[in-house]
């Protein structure tokens, strides 16, 4: 194999990792502040392209104000969800929250094959349809604004928790959440903030892809596995790993289509999951503390 | 729960269920409606090993239905390909599904928090690939046909009726079977984790081997069920056997509640049901019932976020209290 | 003959050492304290005893085995049963079911042969049963053995507790606080259960902060402060020991002494 045709493969690796990370991202900010994974998240990333397309082709709204309802929508069902079910669990409960986002999940879906039907729906480009030629290997402009946006969340997010005072409260409860209210913290809050953030990040995913892919009301669960692959690989409860996490996994795909077959390609990031799981649970980047029961 | 001794109520109160249950060919000549009720028998199998693993042992597998379908498909396979008896294939998909389950428990429940949910998430989605592009073995996703009934020793079940006793006949031993543990050392074990995981430490209990026997039983019964149903229904395709379906079965498993076989059961009859409302609703009309459809998979979420956030014990912890027994079970 | 040999046992969480270079020896037959004051490091020695949590330095040596590294499950067959500061139940169980709960390391009965019913196991189940019943009425509990465990007196619970430990049939008993929150009567029956008990032949090892019980049943004690062993001997000793009347200083306990 050439290097270009290499480096076409490392290109879209890179697109789906992008991908792959902001749903990733969404999975570790809901884990650090509740400890509960959300089976729901590849709804949001469904939704964000979902209702931008709505908002887009039902409502007539501009391409990009278009894309900035149905994110903020998005973020809108995340807060509601938590609210209306997460937080009414008052026991908190993992395995009975769990369980919860599975059902929440089923019904994000449903309700969208009611609202928007059951076909798959398409976006355009956000700037037509051309691409650059990158040391031979062809970059679609897409693809570049799949890239940036995904650089911009991430920075935007680690500038957040970095930087403001909100961030700062997210991180003190994720590490000790006791101790978090103690010192004041409204811990309730941070839950639904990471909620929020969460949505709109999988929406992110979401609206930046559609216009390469189209979207429909059941393409959640399989991006969410694979999101929730590469967080469970990165380590979950860490931003960082989140977006290392899903970067490497882009790659192993792409990687396993170039050398291997295209015919199980959506199985590597199941089989990289269950890999990581049982041989290093605390993922590539994490502590090497095991849990034991 | 407290452990009472079988009352004559009980007893007899079972032996009329089962002899209802039983007698439901006799009593209808309707084939839809016994398919139907078919299908749930077979529902029933899955899920008793599913309120074993969610209702006494605290664990949730999203994963269900690759067991299901490792059951379908190998039966499938080793009795119309290869030509093996009917038996054999039951009996290798039973083995390969305890095989299957020990695989995955072993390393996920040795850890610590939820970690089998999500690797049987990740398992399930595995083998809905391996089933639509094993196309060899599987027929891929046009599904594999032409499955033969069940026939042991040159007698051959083709009647619906005689499905109908074959799938509930098995169902009702599995469910005496759950019914023995579940009152036995192993039972007071699985309640006693519940109850304090220190305390069942302290009493010596094995927490990890535990709960992966409970897991590896629940994939065994998936994986038999899986068997039974191919040979019953002749045709299987990936569809049956999707994430879809592992939802279906833990909300089951949610609605008929915790540390308990009747409400499970119960919750079986009514969700299984939901699609097929006019096998028992004469004169449903065909918009209603299509509206039904529609509306299912809200009605499967919503059912499990409702059970969890406001019945907590699920129909089990509600009929504990309307009729007093076990009144702290909650 | 030394049934329990603790030696040189320590165990840090982070800066803090819980348990500093403990050695001392559990002789059969015998009923030992470990007292000290608040956070001298007690409960924790007793959860590296039973596997709960794992020294860093040391080694614990059971029956001439070194029962370091085993699982809880192990312990409990080797013959070492516990109770906890809170007790840790089973709520929704009855008091029989408790106790039977406990036989669970000494029973046989798996997954298979209940499943089937088989006859030597529905044999098992009444021994298991009986045997139960007796345990109760030894801590006398006989008249509470269909109450939920949740529905018992406080005091009731801690003996409750006590019964289902011994279903293991232990060789050494642990008692992590059992006349916490007991009153005087609850309390004397409980030394009186405590003799019973040891006259079954359990050695019993408690931590307990009743000096009254402590000086009433013990044969020997250790006395702990921060983590460390200050002290070791028979009652008497111990009460006159200055090292263990100024750790107890500034305590409110120190009077009780």
């Amino acid at each position: 194999m050439g290097g270009t045709e290499l480096l076409q493969f490392v290109l879209a690796g890179l697109k789906n990792g992008s991908i792959y990370a902001l749903v990733a991202l969404g999975f570790t900010l809901i884990y650090a502040a509740t400890g509960v994974i959300n089976f729901a998240q590849g709804e949001f990333y469904m939704l964000g392209g979902m209702l931008s397309v709505w908002a887009y082709a039902d409502l007539g709204l501009p391409l990009p104000l278009a894309g900035l309802v149905g994110v903020m929508a998005t973020a809108a069902v995340g807060g509601v969800f938590e609210l209306g079910a997460i937080r009414q669990r008052k026991d908190g409960d993992p395995l009975a929250l769990i369980v919860i986002t599975v059902g929440g999940s089923m019904v994000l879906s449903s309700m969208a094959r009611h609202l928007f039907g059951p076909n798959e729906r398409p976006l355009p480009l956000f700037s037509g349809g051309g691409s650059v030629s990158v040391f031979g290997a062809v970059l679609e402009v897409q693809t570049i604004w799949i890239l940036g946006l995904t650089a911009l969340a991430v920075v935007g997010l680690w500038y957040l928790y970095n930087r403001t005072g909100l961030g700062r409260a997210m991180r003190a409860c994720a590490v000790n959440r006791d101790a978090a209210r103690i010192v004041g913290i409204d811990t309730r809050l941070m839950v639904t903030v990471s909620f929020l953030l969460a949505a709109a990040l999988g929406a992110l995913a979401g609206l930046a892809v559609t216009p390469l892919t189209q979207t429909a009301f059941d393409v959640g669960p399989t991006v969410g596995i694979k999101g929730f692959a590469a967080a469970i690989l990165g380590g979950l409860g860490n931003p960082i790993a989140a977006v290392v996490g899903g970067l490497v996994l882009g790659m192993l795909e792409s990687v396993s289509i170039a050398f291997i077959s295209s015919t199980y390609k959506d199985a590597i990031a199941l089989i990289v999951l269950l890999g990581v799981l049982f041989v290093r649970p605390q993922g590539i980047l994490g502590r090497s503390r095991r849990e034991k029961v | 729960m407290r452990e009472r001794r079988i009352d004559i109520r009980t007893v007899v109160g079972l032996a009329l269920v089962a002899a209802l249950v039983f007698a439901v060919p006799v009593l209808t000549s309707d084939r839809y409606l016994l398919k139907v009720l078919t299908f749930v028998g077979v529902n029933v199998i899955i899920v008793t090993g599913m309120a074993l693993l969610f209702g006494y042992a605290g664990q949730v597998s999203l994963g269900h239905a690759a067991f299901y379908g490792i059951g379908a498909y190998t039966s499938a396979y080793v009795v119309s390909s290869l030509g093996w008896p009917w038996l054999t294939g039951v009996v290798l998909a039973v083995v390969l599904t305890c095989a299957g389950g020990l695989l995955l428990a072993l390393p996920s429940l040795r850890l610590k928090g939820h970690y089998l949910a999500m690797a049987t998430l990740g398992f399930g989605e595995i083998m809905r690939v391996v089933f639509v592009e094993a196309r060899g073995v599987t027929g891929g996703p046009d599904g594999f046909s032409g499955i033969p009934f069940a026939s042991v020793g040159g007698l051959t079940i083709d009647s619906a009726g005689g499905n109908y006793w074959l799938i509930w006949g098995v169902a009702a031993v599995v469910l005496a079977f759950a019914a023995n543990l579940v009152r036995s050392r192993a039972g007071r074990a699985m309640r006693a984790l519940h109850g304090s995981e220190s305390g069942a430490l302290a009493c010596g209990i094995d927490l990890t081997g535990l709960k992966v026997r409970v897991f590896v039983i629940s994939a065994a019964l998936a994986g038999l069920a899986g068997a039974l149903y191919a040979h019953v229904v002749g045709f299987i395709s990936p569809s049956t056997f999707s994430l879809h379906v592992s939802v279906l079965l833990v909300a089951m498993a949610v609605l008929g509640g915790t540390r308990s076989l009747a409400g499970p059961v119960l919750a079986t009859v009514l969700l299984t049901m939901i699609p097929f409302a006019d096998a028992v609703i004469p004169g449903l009309s065909r918009s209603a019932l299509e509206m039904i459809q529609e509306w299912q998979e809200d009605v499967y979420g919503l059912t499990i976020i409702a059970v969890l956030l406001f019945v907590p014990g699920g129909l089990a912890g509600a009929l504990r209290r309307v009729s007093g027994w076990g009144r702290r079970a909650e | 003959m030394s049934l329990l040999q603790v030696r040189s046992v320590t165990k840090r969480f982070g800066g803090l050492t819980a348990v500093d270079d403990v050695s001392f020896d559990v002789f059969e037959g015998a009923i030992k304290a470990v007292i000290g004051p608040n956070g001298a490091g007690k409960t924790t020695l007793f959860n590296i005893l039973t596997a709960f949590d794992r020294p860093d330095e040391g080694s614990v040596m059971f029956d001439a085995a070194d029962i370091v590294g085993w699982p809880p499950q192990r312990i409990v067959r080797a013959g070492i049963a516990r109770t906890f500061q809170n007790t840790q139940l089973f709520e929704e169980m009855s008091a029989l079911e408790n106790v039977m709960t406990g036989a669970h390391a000494v029973t046989r009965a798996g997954f298979l042969s209940a499943a089937l019913r088989l006859p030597w196991t529905v044999r098992e189940e009444r021994d298991v049963a009986e045997e139960a019943g007796r345990l109760l009425r030894l801590v006398g509990l006989g008249q509470w053995a269909d109450a939920y465990a949740a529905d018992l007196p406080h005091g009731l619970r801690r003996l409750l507790e006590i019964a289902r430990a011994l279903a293991t049939k232990p060789r050494l008993l642990l008692l992590d606080e059992p006349a916490a929150g007991l009153n005087t009567a609850e309390t004397a029956a409980l030394a009186d259960a405590l003799y019973r008990i040891r006259d079954r032949g359990v050695t019993i090892l408690i931590v307990e902060h009743d000096m009254g019980l402590v000086m009433e049943v013990s044969d020997e004690i250790v006395v702990l402060d921060r983590g460390a062993k200050i002290a070791e001997g028979p009652p008497r000793l111990i009460q006159k020991d200055p090292a263990v009347i100024a750790a107890y200083l500034g305590e409110e306990d120190a009077d009780e002494l």
